[in-house]
């Protein structure tokens, strides 16, 4: 392909010229995706050094596994379920304990009989961007940190990524409805550990 | 529609204003019940923030690395395919 064509190709269009050797074509691909992958990587393990191994990672995968590349589904699609995999991977070889926590308790609303639950007081207006403290930076890197590896996949890629039930369950190999649920509890064990900080009362006394 | 069943639902719409009877049911009841209201809030917040959250742009070293690697892979495999195992190929 001419550098022109490569600016202007569909992925589809990169990955049928990649598979057939075309060296320049996946080179565009990496290229186009590069920032995606790491990103990514980084919003699941916060931590530069491990988005970068991931990055190098996937896209060694990918090109490995190109041939297997059927295109049924979107390519990106198909990117995302490399790089969630080799996140999981990592995370789960450091917190095998992760798996053994189902986060049950917040498939109930908060202040009912079954909930043990932190009550649901207003929140005050969360701070622009630009605003956010180093307090407040340190409070979300903790409360996601402290996710169970499991849910935070489905939260970044539903609620940060912008990617659909349905194509986070196919990168994930869920159902939709266990990527529901599995996001249900993950938006709750976020918002109770902001809780108190979100809460005036609670933020006059520090 | 209960509490319970607008927590379970409210998560799963979130800001899809879907015209369903159960989206309408729901909307009904956040409409006469603050408590639900400000829990739909929060989560609405939270998610924001999040959102918001910055990840850091590719460092230019890594950028060239992964160049470097690639480049590495495309002529290796082509020396011998489906040789290496994944972790051979990095810096």
């Amino acid at each position: 392909m001419s550098s022109e064509q490569l600016d202007t190709a569909t992925d589809r269009q990169l990955v049928r010229a990649a598979k057939t050797g075309d060296k320049a074509a996946f080179t565009s691909l990496v290229r186009r995706y590069e920032e995606t992958v790491y990103r990514f990587s980084f919003k699941m393990c916060r931590d530069r050094e491990k988005a970068e191994e991931t990055l190098q990672d996937t896209f060694v995968n990918v090109y490995r596994k190109l041939g297997t590349f059927d295109g049924k589904s979107k390519f990106s699609t198909w990117l995302y379920a490399i790089v969630t995999n080799n996140c999981l991977m990592k995370q789960r070889r450091r917190k095998m304990q992760d798996l053994e926590d189902p986060l049950e308790e917040y498939d109930d609303p908060p202040g009912t009989d079954s909930s043990r639950r932190r009550s649901s007081a207003r929140w005050d207006e969360t701070p622009a961007d630009q605003l956010i403290t180093k307090e407040l930076r340190s409070l979300l890197d903790r409360a996601i940190d402290s996710l169970p590896v499991d849910y935070r996949v489905v939260f970044v890629l539903r609620d940060v990524e912008g990617r659909s039930n349905e194509e986070t369950a196919k990168i994930l190999h869920l159902s939709v409805e266990a990527t529901k649920s599995r996001l249900r509890r993950a938006r709750a064990f976020l918002r109770d550990k902001l809780h108190p900080y979100m809460t005036s009362r609670e933020r006059e006394r520090r | 529609m209960t509490c319970k069943k607008t927590y379970r639902y409210i998560c799963d719409n979130l800001d899809e204003r879907l015209d369903s009877p159960r989206c309408r049911q729901i909307r009904q009841h956040l409409e006469n019940c603050p408590k639900c209201r400000a829990y739909l809030d929060s989560i609405k917040k939270t998610v924001a923030l999040y959102k918001a959250g910055i990840a850091p742009d590719i460092p230019a070293s890594a950028h060239r690395r992964l160049m470097k690697t690639i480049d590495t892979e495309m002529s290796h495999l082509q020396k011998s395919p489906a040789r290496r195992s994944p972790q051979t190929g990095r810096r």
